[in-house]
């Protein structure tokens, strides 16, 4: 996909070329009819040959992947849903809900305290 | 002593240390989740200790084999004349061991540069709260312990007006724990063990989590109000410090990757460790001890070892 976004329309000798270990031909022409199949290159017939072209830009990529990520966590169990929504939070540092529902732990706690030394 | 018999000697210490660090290594990660779980069970000092313990093994006991059993053994019955070739094996584990030093050694240097780099970029002015010298900066920090054998102890402007006086003494109080411990030091050797297992890193983490609850227990000494505070200044300090993350010899009050929620319902609802008196760790490192002794001054286990070495070599 790297090569495909850097050199846009290409045909299966043109990525061949540009790929960074040799590799056979057939074997490059299978990987973009796989790529094709999935949905993540066009293609159109020019003379004999096919020529490819990325389906997405780089950026939309890359969201539409982190959409389904987030969306097949979602859509599983309820902890994995919270497992990834506390990740995020973690990530996202101090969530200011989480600090305000601690806050608030800690303020019954005082007032837990006080009532006692009274 | 010919340069080819020190080199070999050092071909073969270098080999040793890879392949004791990878056996110990690999026994110490296979048992870390374990560990950890029994650590869970412990007085959070002791289990601090335990885990320091654990992930420290791998080198130390390498370390050791080398300079006890396999240099002395080499140095005596090895003839200083022989020319041996040194065998591919032994090459390549003697890079493999060498390359394992390097990176441990570059991946400490690395975080002491980065971490003297944040301490002069906090370059503050010296101030005394509570009777307790501390440099009072401008940015980042919240409050924090910097440095090795004389840390200093950090606090931000915004920390100093965000906190509480109570507050402010019990986070001291919290900070003062981890230098009498020497925290900032053990992170620095547990920088210097190679980690080339994930159940060692796992150790580390539960060490990070242990010594921060060990340093509330000392700040709180069992008082609830005290917990209470330092729960407190804990928010009021992950307020300030969203997403910024630490050099890694720069111990926070707060740390950008632990479970804030577990450590403030721990210091608000804490339930007393029942824990086994019993000193099996020590006596296993009494033991284990007592058996490297006895192997390095028995002259008949030298050779054993030389045998080996001498396998090794070829």
């Amino acid at each position: 996909m790297d090569v495909m976004w850097s050199g846009g329309e290409s045909n299966v000798r043109d990525v061949a070329e540009k790929l960074d270990r040799p590799l056979a031909y057939t074997t490059v022409m299978t990987t973009l009819d796989r790529l094709f199949k999935k949905g993540m290159l066009e293609r159109r017939k020019s003379e004999r040959a096919f020529l490819y072209s990325p389906r997405l830009s780089r950026p939309d990529w890359e969201r539409q992947r982190a959409g389904e990520l987030v969306a097949g966590f979602l859509a599983g169990p309820r902890k994995s849903g919270e497992l990834l929504i506390s990740c995020l939070l973690e990530e996202a540092g101090r969530d200011a809900a989480l600090l305000d529902e601690l806050e608030r732990k800690i303020k019954i706690k005082r007032q837990e305290l006080n009532r006692r030394k009274s | 002593m010919t340069p080819s018999y020190l080199g070999r000697l050092v071909l073969l210490s270098s080999a040793s240390f890879f392949l004791v660090q990878i056996i110990v290594g690999a026994l110490i990660a296979l048992i870390a989740p374990t560990a950890v779980r029994r650590a869970g069970t412990m007085r959070p000092q002791r289990a601090a200790r335990f885990l320091l313990r654990l992930r420290l093994l791998p080198a130390a006991f390498s370390l050791i084999v080398v300079a006890v059993l396999c240099v002395p053994s080499y140095l005596r019955f090895e003839p200083r004349v022989a020319e041996e070739e040194v065998g591919l094996a032994c090459l390549a584990f003697a890079l493999f061991g060498t390359l394992l030093c390097a990176a441990s050694i570059s991946r400490t240097l690395r975080a002491l540069l980065r971490s003297s780099l944040y301490v002069r970029q906090c370059a503050g002015r010296e101030s005394f709260v509570g009777g307790e010298r501390v440099w009072i900066v401008k940015q980042s920090a919240g409050l924090a312990l910097a440095g090795i054998l004389n840390p200093r102890l950090l606090i931000s402007e915004a920390a100093m007006r965000e906190l509480s006086s109570d507050q402010l003494a019990i986070s001291l109080r919290h900070e003062r724990a981890h230098r009498a411990s020497r925290d900032n030091l053990k992170r620095l050797l547990m920088l210097l063990a190679p980690s080339i297992f994930p159940g060692l890193r796992l150790l580390e983490r539960a060490w990070t989590k242990s010594s921060e609850w060990a340093a509330d227990d000392h700040a709180t000494a069992g008082d609830e109000n005290h917990a209470a505070a330092l729960a407190a200044a804990l928010v009021s300090i992950a307020r300030l410090q969203a997403g910024i993350r630490m050099p890694p010899l720069v111990m926070s009050l707060v740390d950008a990757d632990e479970d804030l929620s577990q450590r403030v319902d721990r210091l608000l609802d804490a339930a007393p460790v029942r824990e086994s008196k019993f000193p099996a760790g020590r006596i296993a490192l009494l033991g284990l001890t007592a058996l490297i002794l006895s192997v390095s001054i028995n002259p008949s286990s030298l050779r054993v070892v030389h045998s080996l070495l001498e396998r090794l070599l070829d």
